[in-house]
This record gives structure tokens, sequence and C-alpha cells, in this order.
């Protein structure tokens, strides 16, 4: 047994030293900042303020479309407000989130819940100085060293047509193609609106009697012959860009409707009311003692935490088992493996290999771990509390000790499936083509993993679970949803003893494998020289 | 004292037999070549020396255990196909080796800096494998092999692969082993080396034993060659009494093969009395290479000899 502990020190740190493990280990704290940051920049600096044209030949639409762009504004103001004192308020207020408590669908759902039932909500803050006197609000409760609030950019504004393209007194009536030639070498990016080079994001005209295309419902709306050039248009090169083309349109809908009911006479006040009416509605999880069987935030990331294990899992234990085949093409290939024979028995090497990488993939998930709780204690700020206070959740859950315990049973049965390839071919070549079957077999638990977190009983789930070879993915991401204790502990054993014959069949193959030369042996010739070293024994 | 007994060893793989019917002893303290050409069986003999492959039939007995693996502690190898891990340094490999071969982890290390110092590595020592040449490489590897001070030292050519100087350092690394005390049994089909430094040789060919003793006893399975030119035809030669065939070869000389129970001085003087005019006449005694090619190249005088 001391030889396999030599043979694992050297296997290891061999790994360890490789640049690709470093690789591996940094780029992990390396994509978490930069997924974090990255997005945040670009909101900053990438993506500069959009100019529009907004021609309005109805003079009644024109000022609905502007209150609009100015509300899409005001709602970016509020969050950056309130991300501004989470990020700086006195005690930090991230600590005060209390998953437990918060609704499952998050601060975002609450925003947009309440600006659904009030898109009026946020126009104070469209007033000159609301910004200021909001800020000198929150002033008291912010710590000593805050930063100065600043605003963010206006994403959209308004300009006016260039100069010279079309008079005042034509823009009332131009035809709206007419109007589109013109300005087209602006919206194509052929010309520019000002000397800083900024480009026409988008033209929108509001033909005369616009107000008028008005789409119905039911059989009326079926014998409607509307031409689109009659209603309001919007021109713009950039498609993928949607929030002002979105923005515009829900709000000349509010707006007609507004019309409607008032020409249907309906009194708007009552509208609005029943408009912010809801029905009380409520999850509630059986399984939670009385009194707090809602479900909050937390039990929702109880539930979807084992797909970002079954996740991890997949990624370091293929990481660590492809470790394992090339090492062993490698001894093979420099004909070590002949010296290690001669120093070891065929058991001693491969259980010295199997400790030896375990080791390399558990380095590499602690160095993961670590660095991410680095990386949060770096960046403060209302993103990290939230990651932080769901490390906190996740740790407290009990689904670590079983992440370890699968992701060991998992490590197992793929190492023994690998090693068993690495033994029988001698170049990596070779073994590309083991490979590709391999990979296909692989891919099954990532492919089924969203399936299988969304029904953890269901039928797939059970299928999978009795396949050893998936048990541990599937296990994993079934084990949040109580799965029946037959499943758990029958597909544990089955898995066990799956784990036992792969490494008992593959000691086998390894020794048989080892000293070939040439062409990986046919199947046939497999069980043959397999059932013959039986009969040696 | 013998420090390895093979007995009736068969290895067949299907239809095909690596090693027929070998039987060998190995006295302790001695340096035994195994010769034969290519494909011969020499390597999967080694390997069911060291119980890396298993044989068909047939018994090993080596340093009194029935497994090399139970004495493998006292054994050193080099396998024929030489290659070592490329990321690792040069004294790290060879303290490697040593530690899994029971020695303690410093001593190794001690141990492996001062062979590389010995055999003129000492530069190296801390160079990765990767960057060393071939032949320095093939010198780590060689030296891994016996850092642990073994019994018993098992090397598929050694000489492979080196250039002359190494060949030498070689050669060296072998004696001074021998000296130690270790008994060495090495494979090579250069007959040179097995000549100046093998006690005993065992010449295997297609799978089968064909010679197994001293070099000497192996020279003295070919009659002593005569070789001469002068102004004279092979057919005047043969009439001579001592002579008993005689053939020209590639340099235009003439092969004498004397009779049996005559001496070469006999042929001088018959050569004398028949007035043929010498003018070179060179005697020796035949190499292995000679024996070699004697024992191999000629199938129906390996079957005679078995």
């Amino acid at each position: 047994m001391n030889n396999s502990f030599i043979i694992a020190g050297r296997e290891y740190a061999d790994n360890a030293r490789t640049k690709g493990f470093w690789i591996n280990l940094l780029m992990f704290p390396i994509i978490l900042v930069a997924s974090i940051k990255v997005p945040q920049l670009l909101e900053e600096k990438a993506i500069p303020t959009r100019d529009y044209i907004l021609i309005d030949q109805s003079g009644e639409l024109g000022d609905v479309v502007q209150l609009a762009v100015d509300r899409q504004y005001a709602a970016k103001v509020a969050e950056a407000l309130s991300s501004y004192y989470m990020a700086n308020a006195k005690g930090g207020v991230g600590n005060e989130i209390d998953l437990e408590k918060m609704p499952s669908g998050g601060l975002d759902g609450m925003m947009s819940d309440f600006l659904e039932q009030d898109p009026g909500a946020l126009d104070s803050l469209m007033q000159p100085g609301a910004i200021d006197s909001a800020v000198a609000m929150m002033q008291f409760g912010l710590n000593d060293d805050a930063p100065e609030f600043v605003a963010p950019r206006r994403p959209f504004s308004k300009v006016d047509v260039p100069t010279g393209i079309i008079s005042a007194t034509e823009l009332g009536t131009m035809d709206s193609g007419e109007i589109v030639s013109r300005l087209r070498p602006y919206l194509l990016g052929d010309k520019y609106l000002t000397t800083d080079e900024n480009k026409l994001f988008a033209v929108i005209i509001i033909p005369q009697g616009a107000a008028a295309q008005v789409k119905r419902g039911g059989a009326a709306g079926m014998m409607q012959q509307l031409d689109e050039k009659d209603g309001v248009q919007f021109w713009a090169k950039n498609l993928a860009d949607m929030s002002l083309s979105r923005a515009i349109s829900s709000a000349l809908n509010e707006h007609l409707r507004t019309n409607e009911y008032q020409r249907l006479g309906v009194d708007e006040e009552i509208v609005s009311q029943v408009k912010s009416t809801q029905m009380l509605f409520t999850s509630f999880d059986p399984s939670k003692d009385e009194g707090e069987e809602k479900v909050s935030m937390a039990d929702t990331i109880r539930q979807f935490a084992p797909l970002g294990f079954v996740y991890m899992m997949w990624i370091a234990i293929f990481t660590v088992v492809n470790m394992l085949l090339n090492n062993t093409i490698e001894e093979k290939s420099n004909r070590i493996i002949e010296v290690l024979l001669s120093s070891a028995t065929p058991w001693e090497i491969m259980s010295g290999k199997l400790i030896g990488i375990a080791g390399v993939g558990m380095t590499m998930m602690v160095g993961w771990v670590l660095s991410m709780i680095g990386v949060l204690m770096y960046m403060a700020g209302p993103q990290v509390e939230w990651a932080a206070t769901l490390l906190e959740v996740i740790s407290n859950s009990g689904l670590l000790p079983l992440f370890g315990l699968y992701y060991l049973c998992g490590y197992l049965i793929y190492s023994g499936l690998f090693l068993a390839i690495g033994s029988l071919c001698s170049t990596i070549k070779e073994s590309q083509n083991f490979m590709g079957t391999a990979t296909v077999i692989l891919m099954v638990p990532l492919m089924t993993m969203v399936f299988v977190a969304r029904d953890p009983n269901g039928t797939l789930a059970q299928v999978l679970t009795w396949i050893p070879l998936y048990t541990p993915f599937v296990m994993m991401n079934r084990a949040a949803a109580d799965p029946p204790a037959f499943d758990m502990w029958g597909s544990a054993i089955l898995m066990l003893v799956t784990i036992v014959t792969m490494l008992w069949v593959s000691s086998r193959i390894f020794r048989i494998g080892i000293l070939r030369t040439g062409q990986p042996p046919k199947l046939v010739e497999l069980f043959k020289s397999l059932t013959q070293s039986l009969k040696n024994q | 004292m013998t420090a390895l007994k093979l007995k009736n060893l068969v290895k067949r793989y299907g239809d095909f037999t690596a090693v027929s019917d070998l039987s060998l002893e190995v006295p302790t303290g001695s340096i035994y070549g195994f010769l034969g050409p290519n494909g011969a069986g020499k390597t999967t003999t080694i390997r069911m020396i060291l119980d890396i492959v298993k044989p068909s039939s047939g018994d090993i007995t080596i340093l009194g255990a029935d497994s090399a693996m139970d004495v493998r502690n006292r054994i050193g190898y080099l396998p024929e196909e030489k290659g070592l891990y490329k990321k690792m340094k040069a004294w790290a490999i060879i303290a490697y080796f040593a530690r899994l071969k029971g020695m303690p982890s410093s001593e190794a290390k001690t141990r492996a800096f001062e062979l590389l110092e010995r055999y003129g590595l000492g530069d190296f020592a801390n160079a990765k494998v990767e960057t060393l040449s071939k032949g320095m490489g093939q010198k780590v590897q060689v030296l891994a092999s016996i850092a642990h001070r073994p019994d018993f030292v098992i090397l598929d050519e050694p000489f492979s692969g080196l250039d002359p100087s190494n060949q030498q350092v070689m050669e060296q690394v072998i004696s001074d082993l021998n000296k130690e005390g270790a008994t060495i049994i090495f494979s090579t089909h250069v007959m040179s080396h097995a000549e100046r430094i093998c006690d005993r040789i065992l010449l295997i060919a297609s799978a089968k034993k064909v010679f197994d003793g001293t070099v000497q006893e192996a020279k003295d399975l070919l009659p002593p060659r005569v070789r001469v030119t002068g102004d004279f035809s092979a057919a005047q030669l043969i009439e001579l009494p001592s002579v008993n065939d005689c053939n020209i070869d590639e340099d235009g000389m003439l092969n004498i093969d004397i009779s049996s129970g005559c001496t070469p001085q006999q042929l001088m003087s018959e050569c004398f009395d028949a007035q043929l005019t010498l003018e070179s006449f060179e005697y020796r005694q035949p190499d292995l290479h000679d024996v070699f090619l004697h024992l191999v190249g000629e199938e129906a005088k390996v079957a005679t000899l078995r």
C-alpha cells in the first residue's frame, strides 16, 4: 500500500505542476469577476446615449411617446438609487436581506409588479432636482465615506431634425416615406447628427390621423383593412435593442386604452383601481413546518442549488479523468509502465493513480471555492452580499456532504472507465476513437440536468437514477426534492456494486492492456483475454 | 549459489509461441548475456522473470522466491524501450523509482545526486528530463533502475542508442554493479559487448534456447579459422590433407576450414612443402559474432545443436 501513496504523490505533483491546472484554477475567479463586472462596465461605458428623432404630425401622441421615454429613464434612476443606498447604507443593508423572508420572485419581480400596477409611480423622480432631494433624504442613513451619487446616463435622448434637411413648415405635412428617405443616410450611419459623430438611432413618425389607426379585437378586427404606413412608425437599423420600441408601443397602447374607456364612458379612476386589484396568490411548500410553509427565495435557491452542484461535479470529474487518461497513455507510450510494473503491482499502480488524481480534483474544487470567497470579499456591493447569503443558504442546506459523496462515486466510476480506455490505447489519437462514444454517454447528465431539476421525482429522473453511470449526477440533482428512500438507497447500493465491479474489471483490463502495443484490441478479443485471465487466477 | 533458475519455461500468445521450453541457471554474482536475433523471445523471457507476464507453463525461482514480485525491492530493471516522465527532474525521477523499491525518501535523494555525479551527469541533476539528450536520458533511466542497490539487475538492451563513450560508461556501470556483488542479466545483439563483459551467455533463436554456457565454450563450438592469401587457388589448397574445405570470402581472401585434429602449424608446413607462396597467413579464434552467425544463421546447424 505504501507504493500506492508514493505513486499517488507523484501523480498529484505531476498534474498540479502543469500550466493547465493553474490556468484552470485561476480562470474560475477571473470569469467570476468578469461575469459580475463586465455587464456593469458595459452598461456604464459601452452603450452611448442613443439619439432619436420624434416627428409628431398628429399633435396628440408625441407627448405620450416622450413620457414613455422619460418614465423608462426614471425607472433606471430609481434602480440606481436603490442599489446606491444598499451599497453605502450604514451597517450594510445587504445583511438585512433575508432570503428566507423574500418572496420567490426576488427584487426584480417586486419592482416590475409595482410599475405594472402604477406606471406613473416614478413620475415625481422626473421633476427637476428630484434626484438631488432623494439623495439628500437618504444622506443620514449612509456611511460617512459614501461616494457621491452619480445619476445614470439617459439611454435615449430626443434630438431635432438636422438643419437644412426638412424645414419646420414642411415637417407637419410631409409624407412619411419622404421623411424617411431624407433621414435615411443618418439612420444608416452614413451621416452624423453632430460633430461628435453621434449616430441617429431611431426615427419615430406619427402621421396625421395615426391615433385613429386602432386595431380592434373580435370579429370586427378581422374585417379591418389597415395600412401600416398610416400608423405610428418606428425606424431603426439596430433591431437588437428593442427597449425603446417596446416602451413606446406599450405607452401608446396604455394611452389608447385610457381614451377608449373615456369614449365608452367608463370612469378612468375606476379603471385604474380595478387594474391594481390582485388576487391573493401564494406558493406553499407542504414539506415545511406549519407557519413557515410560504415558499421563500431561500427555498427557491435550495431547489436550484443542486443544479449548480451537478454542473460543478460534471466539470470537475471530466477535467480530472481526462488527466488520468492522458497520464496513463503517457506512461504506456513511454514504456515507463514496465518499470512501474517491476516495482509495484498493477493494483498499487492503479489505486495510486486514482488517489493522486482525486487529490488533484479536490485541490481544484477547494481552489474554486476559496477563490470564490476571495472574490466575494474583495468585491463589496449588493450582488456580492447576495452571493454571500446564497453561499450561506447552500452550506446550511445539507447538500454539501451529499455533493462530496456523489462526487467521489462519480469520480470512481468514470476513472475506472477512463483508466481502462487509457490502458488499451498507446496514443492519445487512438483514445479519441473511444472518447467519441464516451463523450456521448457523458453528455446525457448535462443535457437532462434541467429537466430532472424541474421534475425531480418524475419518470426521466427515476429512469436515469437506475443507470449507475448517471446515478451520481441525477441523485445529486434530486437531492433537494426528498427522493423516495427506495430510489436513494437502492441506487446507492447499485452504484457501489458498479464501482467495485468497474474498478475490478478495469484493473484486469489495466493488467492486460498496459503492456499491449499497437492497435487497441477488438471487443471480442478483449472479452477473450478477460475470461482467459480469470481462468488463470 | 543460483540467483535465478528457469525450468521448462513456455509462453504462448494464442497460436504463437514466444518462448519454448527454456531452462536456465544463473549463478549468483555472474554476468549473463542474453543474445539472440530480434523477436527471438529475449524480452518475453525477461518479462516472465520479472513476473510482469505470467508464463503459460514452467517454473521460475529468483533470489529464492517463486515470484519476482516477492523480492522486487532487490531487483533492478531497465526495459528495452526507454522512457521517462518528461516533466520530472533527473534526480527526482531516480529518487522516485528508488523509493518505489523501498528506499527511504531522504536516502533516495542523496543516492540520486551521488549517482548522477559519479556517472558524469552532476550538472544535469536539476534539469527536466525533456531537456536532456536521448543518451543522457537513457543514462538517467539506467541509474533509476539501479539506485536502490539491487542484488539482481536485468538490463534489456542497455547499449542501444548510446554513443561509444557512453557505451563505455554503461560497461563501467555493469562492472561496478558486479563488483558490489550483484547478479546481472543483460540482453543485447552487439556481440562485442557480450564478449567483453559476460561470464556466460544464453543464445535464443526462434523462441528456443540454442546455446547456454561460458563465452569460451561458445567459441569452442567453432574450429579456429585460418585466412590466407597467396599465389594459388582454392582448388590447390583443398588437396592438402589438413584442409577440410576452402572458399573465397568477400575480401578476396581464402577461408580455410581445418580438418579435425590438425593444427595451423601443420597447415603452414604443408603449404611450404607444396611450394605454395603465402603472402599472408591469419589465424584466429572465432569470436562471438562468428558463433552467433554460425548458430542462428543456419537452421540446420541449430537443429543438430539442440
